[in-house]
């Protein structure tokens, strides 16, 4: 019999699964992972790709044109020198990037929120081992590593550039303590951002209103502290209420850097952000609290 | 796991009420549900999602306590749901999203690791008869194809009990009887545990083992299909007037009643229901009074009660 007579359809039919369930954890990694990809538009059709791609590029930017400097001119000892002058602390680069945060901010939070409350995805989690406050933490996982990718990361490509250009921290020792020290605070400030940003995407069920919405919290209270701090003279601790620049003011701190405002108290900077985080949490407990019910 | 053949009943709930401010969405149900596939009737607003919300473990009964596969959906939800599929009466998905990312995804949720989720998605998608349609996003689909992918997401992930929403809301007839065989094969085949809610008493009727049948948030019927429809004493009756004998269809009643039967005949009408000792006794009154009063046999059958029927009873 030629194989050609042998061949059939392999039928599997339905199977029972004996093996071991992931669990809460599963669940919530799989949620975080696949709303991660639904913002970055990654099996999605290209235009989805292109908002997100383009902030991430800009984001890097100041990091790798910094880092290209470094490259070209750091060979000698004296340009070496001057540049160290020039070029940022690693502190001061999430700064640089201020704008594509903000913007950032307003795609991913509402890309990943409020799908899942106009398309029924929500309701079909909670149907599985995911709860709400387990929701929300697949949330914030995803929201604020995708922050990590503007705030985090660009700081880490800064300090691998000037690392290879000699311009880096002196000794392997001090070189650990750099890093520690991006990647918590750079964590801290994306995931106040995030929940920031979730809590001002949470009040609607619109995608355009709630992206209006983050940008009207993040860049309308800045403004408005703008006004009432340089133009109606009021006191600087108003700047404690400053969504966009507080983040960044702690991640300084924990460098051991005065930051932009040296004239607040690294205690109230932190209580203020502590006061965000607060603040937005509860929004969203109180937003997610019957909803996908 | 433990498989629909040797539990006693997959739930079991005692005394639970839920009230929503002044309303009163469940009162003091006491049911307990058996394997095999179970209807859960009742018109819109009888308290059929709210009951499903419970066993869920998404809402904390006002009263009572519930138990679903010997678990206690409160305190166990998230072990419990990893066990529950569920397929929600909305019929609204990730639009741009393919059929088996979405079924691949919900599978993963609910404890699937990522290589089998993706064999249980697809497997899933070509029981339902989405096979060759499964890379499609989900938005391009029809009513009836989003139906099964709902359903398809339900089983995906081998749950013991799958609890689903309306399932046929919104088929067309060849659709729903389609989709009631899929539900039907999936207990009977796949030893999976099924509940569906629905309005549609006809089709309960068609593919349920048991039936939990609510109405305004009471419990009015529960138990084996079986036992609560089918074939009962008496028959049913529809004569037509011969033109010149008028009145002969009151003539059979009033010669039925003079037999000793019970008769339920509203004046005028047509159609009877003819009680008595026994249908073959009856066959022969109602013979010999047709007979006797010169009235026209347009149809008998044997008594039969329907699920419309409990609801009638109830209302009454």
């Amino acid at each position: 019999m030629t194989a050609e007579g042998n061949a059939q359809i392999l039928d599997r039919g339905y199977r029972r699964f004996e093996g071991r369930r992931s669990g809460v954890w599963g669940a919530i990694r799989s949620t975080a992972w696949h709303s991660t990809r639904s913002v970055l538009g990654l099996g999605r059709k290209a235009r989805h790709k292109v908002a997100p791609v383009l902030v991430i590029i800009v984001a890097m930017f100041p990091a790798v044109v910094f880092v290209g400097f470094a490259a070209f001119l750091g060979g000698d000892e004296f340009v070496r020198d001057a540049l160290e002058g020039v070029i940022p602390e690693f502190s001061e680069l999430p700064r640089q990037s201020l704008a594509a945060i903000v913007l950032f901010t307003g795609l991913v939070a509402p890309e990943a929120l409020v799908r899942d409350r106009r398309d029924g995805m929500l309701s079909l989690y909670l149907s599985t081992p995911l709860t709400r406050p387990t929701y929300m933490l697949a949330k914030v996982m995803s929201v604020g590593g995708l922050i990590a990718l503007v705030v985090l990361v660009p700081t880490m490509i800064y300090l691998i550039g000037l690392t290879f250009a000699s311009l880096g921290p002196d000794g392997f020792g001090d070189w650990l303590v750099v890093l520690a020290r991006i990647v918590v605070s750079g964590t801290l400030a994306s995931l106040l951002y995030a929940l920031v940003s979730m809590g001002a995407a949470s009040i609607t069920d619109r995608r355009a209103f709630a992206s209006l919405s983050v940008i009207l919290t993040m860049l309308g209270t800045l403004t408005v502290i703008q006004v009432l701090v340089e133009g109606a003279d009021l006191s600087l601790n108003w700047r404690l209420l400053d969504p966009v620049n507080m983040p960044l003011e702690m991640l300084a701190r924990m460098f051991g850097d005065l930051g932009e405002y040296p004239e607040l108290s690294t205690e109230r900077v932190y209580a203020a952000n502590a006061g965000w985080a607060a603040a937005s949490s509860g929004l969203l407990w109180w937003r997610y609290r019957k909803a996908g019910s | 796991m433990v498989r629909h053949d040797v539990r006693v009943s997959v739930i079991a709930a005692s005394d639970v009420s839920m009230v929503f401010g002044t309303h009163r969405a469940l009162d003091s149900l006491t049911l307990e549900v058996p394997p095999g596939v179970t209807g859960l009737v009742g018109a819109n607003g009888a308290g059929k999602t709210t009951l499903m919300s419970i066993v869920l473990g998404l809402r904390a009964p006002t009263n009572g306590s519930v138990s679903v596969l010997g678990l206690d959906p409160l305190r166990q939800g998230a072990q419990l749901r990893s066990m529950v599929g569920y397929g929600p009466e909305r019929n609204v998905f990730p639009d741009d999203m393919p059929a088996s990312d979405f079924v691949k995804h919900l599978a993963e949720v609910r404890g699937m690791p990522r290589s089998e989720a993706r064999t249980r998605a697809s497997d899933a998608l070509w029981l339902v008869g989405l096979g060759e349609e499964r890379f499609r996003a989900l938005g391009t689909m029809s009513t009836g194809q989003r139906q099964r992918v709902k359903l398809a997401q339900a089983i995906a992930a081998d749950p013991s009990l799958v609890l689903l929403d309306e399932p046929t809301d919104g088929l067309d007839p060849v659709q729903r009887d389609e989709m009631l065989n899929l539900i039907r094969q999936i207990s009977s085949e796949y030893q999976i545990d099924v509940m569906l809610s629905s309005h549609l008493l006809e089709e309960v009727e068609r593919i349920c083992d048991n039936v939990v049948a609510l109405d305004a948030g009471k419990l009015i019927a529960q138990g084996r299909l079986a036992d609560l429809v089918g074939d009962v004493e008496g028959i049913t009756l529809e004569l037509a007037e011969i033109d010149d004998v008028p009145g002969s269809i009151d003539a059979v009643a009033a010669r039925l009643r003079a037999a000793g039967l019970t008769v339920a005949h509203e004046e005028g009408l047509a159609r009877m229901e003819v009680l008595g000792a026994s249908s073959d006794d009856i066959a022969d009154a109602v013979r010999d009074a047709v007979a006797d009063s010169h009235a026209r046999v347009r149809r008998i059958e044997q008594r039969r009660r329907k699920l419309e029927d409990l609801f009638e009873a109830a209302e009454a």
